[in-house]
């Protein structure tokens, strides 16, 4: 009954890995990718996504920044007043 | 020698600066600037997310004493960012951007993915062929690109790895709603990765 290609597998990932797909569709699914290879290859680089872009992205805050943030808001609150 | 002591917890030191220690909320300030300014970064740019980064903190100073305990305080805070970020990012005009479409996932008249098992598969691994440098150029570049609702949400979800229904809330949009955007920006964002790599979406 719920015949799933790579194109429909695709669209239930999202659901699935928040835990939400109902129970038939996601044991289709489980079936569908645990016998397409290249299923198999896409949701690998689908799950790794996330991580990659994060660890990519993680901006350091710069100390000159920690400063003027600090003078920032002593000019316009009682706190950091003491430093 | 210093006595090792147990942190406060955010509740207990937002208490103190709602009733006026104002030493409490420095160390607030401390604890969640460094995540504030590399979510503002994620929701604007380097350069407006100093900005944010002030006004997120003074708008939290001012609104102490409306937080009510009802979220975590974390939750509060973040809402709090990402409404200031968003606000800045509306003031700022919008330059054309290049859709990221061409980076969706390909398949033929079956439905079968077009591409070979290993070539789908190299966007997993995209940090470790790629020099470090570049790709964190590229990561901010392309987060830019994404259109609006699906940057946002992917921001807030995936990067910044609140719940979908934190991310709902703060959006102002339905559950079913993040999980449709943050699917499309992943996808998107995973054919970029493998273009970056060398292989075809």
């Amino acid at each position: 009954m719920n015949e799933i290609v790579c194109a429909s597998g695709v669209e239930l990932l999202m659901e699935y890995l928040d835990g939400i797909l109902p129970p038939e569709l996601r044991a289709a699914l489980d079936e569908h990718v645990a016998g397409c290879p290249r299923c198999t290859a896409f949701v690998a680089s689908y799950l790794a996504t996330p991580r990659i872009m994060r660890e990519a992205t993680a901006a350091a805050l710069p100390a000159d920044l920690e400063a003027s943030l600090r003078a920032f808001l002593r000019a316009r609150t009682n706190a950091f007043r003491s430093r | 020698m210093a006595v090792p002591i147990e942190e406060p917890t955010d509740e207990t030191l937002v208490a103190r600066a709602a009733s006026g220690d104002d030493s409490a909320f420095e160390v607030i300030v401390e604890r969640y600037q460094a995540r504030v300014f590399r979510l503002a970064c994620r929701l604007t740019s380097e350069t407006d997310a100093p900005d944010v980064l002030q006004d997120t903190f003074l708008r939290v100073y001012q609104h102490l004493a409306s937080f009510r305990g009802e979220s975590q305080f974390r939750t509060w805070l973040y809402r709090i960012a990402s409404n200031t970020a968003l606000m800045h990012r509306r003031a700022t005009a919008r330059r054309p951007v290049e859709p990221l479409d061409a980076f969706l996932p390909r398949f033929n008249a079956e439905g079968e993915h077009a591409g070979a098992p290993a070539d789908l598969q190299v966007a997993s691994h995209a940090d470790e062929l790629l020099d470090h440098q570049f790709l964190a150029q590229k990561a901010r570049e392309v987060i830019a690109r994404l259109p609006d609702g699906y940057r946002d949400a992917f921001v807030l979800r995936d990067l910044e790895e609140m719940s979908t229904e934190d991310v709902a809330q703060t959006l102002g949009i339905a559950p079913a709603a993040v999980r449709q955007r943050v699917h499309r920006a992943r996808l998107m964002l995973r054919g970029y990765l493998s273009d970056l790599a060398g292989v075809k979406p």
